[in-house]
Parts: structure tokens; C-alpha cells; sequence
């Protein structure tokens, strides 16, 4: 296949994501959440473009950072721990709050000045088209 | 003959509608005020509409379905996470007004807010001494 970057499949990214599947399969909230540290992507593309997207719920949008340079995109974000009342006493927290951080490898370079990102319930899209550079180019073959 | 195989394949059908798709269990944050309870859930990709929320005398349900995204003629590459549904179920010890049950949803949290019933706000008594 034409992404398969020998170098951006690991087998330790592959068990890392089984085991957060099977965390929050069985446990819910425990672990491997819709939000945590290191958030779970989902990456999607074809010869052209790739969208990567994102749980990440409870943020505003000046609370996001995503940056790509080249075929690498990060990121960052703070997730900030409020209240729902001024005079009200807890009595369960599992939402996480706090910063976390992704960066992956993207299956080729792309336009870094025509990256869009949405951030709509929660969820967030980034959408990178391919770098025109680095697009497949058939070749004609010229019989003499 | 062919009824039992009709009513075969109809089971099976019927068997394969009971789950729409996997069932996460969100995450969730309970707060109480004197006069409410509130709680938040973490449901990214979720909106109004899917959104169901029960009360059966103490029991509350509150159900979502999660919008799939599935970006036209691209390919998964990687995948590691997957929507699904979100469950999760409360007793509720105290006595809730639920006629006035609020709830708000905003960038993938829902906030819940469950007003006490009169009979349950804690009341200040009043002590009286004797003269």
C-alpha cells in the first residue's frame, strides 16, 4: 500500500492500542478514556489527502494547539478542571483534566498552509491535503 | 418448513439489532449542591438528538449514541479508538423534582442538573432555648 511507511508501523503502537481498546472495553472510564494523556487517534486517508480526528471533549478551541510540519502533526492541549457550582461539594471525579499531547508520523508530507481543523462536539478533525511534491506521478513511457 | 426457516432468519436478525454498536461506559463527575445534584459526562461525538436521558423513580439511565465518522472514499489507516454507544446508570438516593431536571450539552459534556424535591433540602432547624 502506498502509506505504508516501514518506519511509522511499530508492533509497540500496535499493543499500546489493543491494550486501550480492552481498558476501555472492560473498565469504562478507567484508563484509556475518550480523554487522556497521550488521546487515541483515528487516522484516515487516501492518495490525496489525510484526516486524523480526535475525542476530545470539554475544551474550547483556544484551548487546542495543532501544529504539522512536514509529515508530523502534534497535538496539544489543556484541558482545564472546573466546577459545574461555586458552593458545590464533589463526590465522584473521573474526567480527567490537565494538558496532554500526541504526536504522529503522517504517511507522507503535506500542505502546511492548507491544514483545516474543526473542532465540533468534542471531536476534532484535522484535515491535511497531500503536498503536490510528493503526489504520485505517472510516468509516460516514450517508444522510439 | 419454510416458516421455521423464515422464523430462523428473522431471529437472527432480531438477535443482531439488539446492539447497534459497542457500549462504553463514560466517564463522569458528581458534584451535590443543597438544592440539586449535579453530574457531567464525557461524550465526545455526541449530539442533542442522541441524546436519552431516563428517570424511573430512583433509577436514572442516560443513554447517547455517537455520530460515526467515516471521511468518504479514504481508507482507516490507523485506528484506535471506535464510537459506539454510551451507557451509564444511577440510583439516586434522594428525592428528585423531575419535573425541572435540566440538561445542557456542550462540546462533547454533558451537564445534568437534577433539582431536589422540597422534601428533601436539607432545613435548617431551629433551636429555641428556654427562658
Amino acid at each position: 500500500m502506498y502509506w505504508n511507511d516501514p518506519r511509522a508501523w511499530s508492533p509497540f503502537d500496535e499493543l499500546r492500542s489493543l491494550q486501550r481498546e480492552m481498558n476501555r472495553f472492560f473498565s469504562g472510564y478507567e484508563n484509556g478514556t475518550a480523554m487522556s494523556r497521550f488521546p487515541a487517534l483515528n487516522v484516515w486517508g487516501n492518495e490525496d489527502q489525510v484526516v486524523v480526528t480526535a475525542e476530545l471533549p470539554g475544551l474550547n478551541p483556544e484551548d487546542l494547539d495543532v501544529n504539522v510540519v512536514n509529515n508530523q502533526l502534534t497535538i496539544k492541549g489543556d484541558r482545564h478542571g472546573d466546577k459545574p457550582a461555586e458552593d458545590s461539594v464533589c463526590h465522584r471525579a473521573e474526567r480527567e483534566s490537565g494538558t496532554f499531547v500526541r504526536t504522529i508520523r503522517l504517511p507522507y508530507t503535506v500542505e502546511n498552509d492548507q491544514v483545516t481543523a474543526k473542532y465540533e462536539n468534542g471531536v476534532l478533525h484535522v484535515h491535511m491535503p497531500r503536498h503536490a511534491a510528493t503526489k504520485p506521478k505517472r510516468i509516460q513511457i516514450k517508444a522510439s | 418448513m419454510k416458516d421455521r426457516k423464515e422464523n430462523a432468519v428473522q431471529k437472527v436478525e432480531q438477535s443482531e439489532m439488539t446492539r447497534t454498536g459497542k457500549e462504553y461506559v463514560p466517564a463522569a463527575d458528581i458534584h451535590e449542591k443543597d438544592d440539586a445534584i449535579l453530574i457531567r459526562f464525557d461524550m465526545p461525538g455526541v449530539t442533542r438528538e442522541d441524546v436519552d436521558i431516563r428517570l424511573d423513580n430512583s433509577e436514572l439511565e442516560v443513554s447517547a449514541k455517537q455520530s460515526e465518522i467515516k471521511p468518504e472514499g479514504m481508507d482507516l489507516i490507523m485506528g484506535e479508538y471506535e464510537t459506539g454507544v454510551f451507557r451509564r446508570k444511577f440510583t439516586i438516593p434522594q428525592l428528585i423534582d423531575r419535573e425541572n431536571i435540566k440538561a445542557h450539552l456542550r462540546n462533547g459534556v454533558l451537564d445534568l442538573e437534577l433539582p431536589k424535591a422540597e422534601q428533601a433540602k436539607p432545613r435548617k432547624i431551629e433551636i429555641t432555648t428556654g427562658a
